[in-house]
């Protein structure tokens, strides 16, 4: 059984398919093919909630689906439980933009 | 695949066969739900709407009430309206099918006596669909509709692209798939631009997507808190973006081949259309309804569960706590493709089993347990 699953292998994030315990190694099977990735859960990640699959910097485009979800608003380290409190939406920015 | 359905007067096909009782306005409500009282399975649509509107959100009014009557679900509608003028002008859009359509407006009858004469009607209606028969349909002769909601990483992951896999089976079969969503296409528009069919079609889709936004902007505000929804959030889905990109899987690979206005009528074969719709589940299952849709596919990570009065509403689910706490609304529990258990093809092969099974008349989550959402979208207040 599967527990944390990408969508592509250049991706940031993977999404857990159960709830994960920090501490844990967990394989990562990747959805467009190729061996399986690793990392080191450091946080509880809840089914569905997102795991970083390497260090992202801050302002760091994040990338799922091989596309942009967001921007990182403050540095994420691998294996931490990515959400609202450290990524936010490139849209419904409609004030800032040009 | 073995299907039957309801042929209609026009040659369009239902997979269900009702009669409806249409209240045009909120004033007639209480009339349509007395009929329906009186005639058991005759079903009515209250709704909150249709005095004083006017221009475009009065024609999507109409067209939303006159496509749920010529629904080819329907067999018959009986409407009922304050006045004849606009009552008939519902009436005749639905008369235009050939199916047999009775109105009544109350001005100089009061509910009492149209109850009476309305029941009539519906009584005889009721009869008249009960000895209808099922017969043999094709897929070709469909238009089926696709949502999801309470979305969570999940459906990205799983539901979403088994979903897609049955649409673009069905696409290829000659069905019309309706698919909408605009909010929610956000951060993917740029997916759906590149399937479109055509340089037009792309043009239309593009400008029905700028138009929303700039809808948005003139309110001077963000959807931020609205999208994703706090149910979405609890799920595991962080921006717009990322609701977006698992959104679009379920649309499958086929090119987008039509972009619809809210609740236009389109015929079967038409392959992969958009329509622009809300993105809340009932809303945008109304207008896929009054475009002609007489079967939805939903997908669901956190739990939704949205039904329509005309319309079977197939419930999907990958997210094994949803399968465990609500298993009463899902119609296809898919937890097994969430952990890899079982791959794609296999999933898509289940939800073409209960696919065929609810077009033959086997009843849904949501028919059994009573959900039969019927919600107007309106464009402005009225006057």
């Amino acid at each position: 059984m599967r527990k944390l699953v990408a969508h592509r292998r250049e991706d940031h994030v993977a999404v857990a398919v159960t709830d994960l315990a920090p501490g844990e190694e967990v394989e990562v099977s990747v959805l467009e093919g190729g061996p399986p990735l690793r990392v080191l859960v450091c946080e509880p990640i809840p089914l569905g909630h997102k795991v970083a699959l390497r260090n992202i910097g801050e302002g760091e485009i994040v990338r799922e689906y091989g596309e942009a979800i967001g921007r990182a608003t403050r540095p994420i380290p691998a294996g931490a439980h990515v959400h609202t409190h450290n990524l936010r939406s490139l849209r419904w920015d409609f004030g800032r933009k040009a | 695949m073995r299907l039957t359905g309801y042929r209609r007067p026009d040659g369009r096909v239902g997979v269900r066969n009702h009669v409806v009782v249409l209240p045009v306005d909120d004033l007639s409500n209480r009339a349509a739900e007395g009929v329906a009282a009186l005639i058991p399975g005759a079903i009515p649509l209250p709704h909150p709407y249709g005095r004083l509107q006017f221009g475009e959100d009065l024609e999507l009014t109409f067209r939303i009430l006159s496509g749920h009557g010529a629904n080819p679900n329907v067999y018959g509608a009986v409407v009922i309206g304050i006045e004849p003028k606009w009552t008939e002008r519902v009436a005749s859009e639905i008369a235009r099918t050939g199916k047999p359509v009775e109105t009544f407006s109350l001005e100089g009858y009061g509910d009492l006596r149209t109850i009476e004469r309305a029941s009539r009607a519906a009584y005889r209606l009721m009869q008249e669909a009960s000895e209808l028969e099922r017969e043999p349909v094709e897929v070709r002769e469909l238009v089926l509709s696709i949502k999801c909601g309470e979305s969570d990483p999940t459906l990205g992951l799983a539901g979403n692209p088994a979903l897609g896999q049955v649409v673009d089976l069905l696409v290829d079969a000659g069905a019309t798939v309706i698919f909408g969503e605009t909010s929610e296409l956000t951060g993917a528009e740029h997916l759906i631009a590149e399937r479109c069919a055509t340089p037009e079609v792309r043009e239309a889709f593009l400008r029905t997507y700028r138009d929303y936004v700039s809808m948005i902007e003139t309110k001077g505000t963000d959807l931020l808190g609205s999208q994703p929804t706090e149910g979405n959030i609890r799920g595991g889905l962080t921006t717009i973006e990322e609701k977006a990109l698992g959104n679009v899987q379920k649309t499958g690979s086929r090119p987008v081949r039509k972009i619809l206005r809210p609740a236009e009528p389109v015929e079967p074969g038409e392959g992969l259309v958009f329509m622009d719709s809300s993105s809340a589940a009932a809303e945008m299952i109304t207008l896929a309804v009054a475009g002609g849709s007489v079967l939805h596919f939903f997908t669901t990570g956190q739990g939704n569960v949205v039904g329509h009065p005309l319309v079977p509403v197939i419930k999907i689910s990958p997210n094994p706590k949803t399968c465990e706490t609500m298993a009463e609304h899902i119609d296809v529990p898919l937890p097994d493709l969430l952990v890899g258990e079982i791959g794609l093809e296999e999933a898509a092969s289940r939800i073409l089993d209960v696919f065929e099974r609810t077009v033959r008349g086997r009843l849904t989550a949501a028919e059994l347990l009573g959900h039969k959402e019927f919600v107007l979208t309106r464009l402005y207040p009225s006057a």
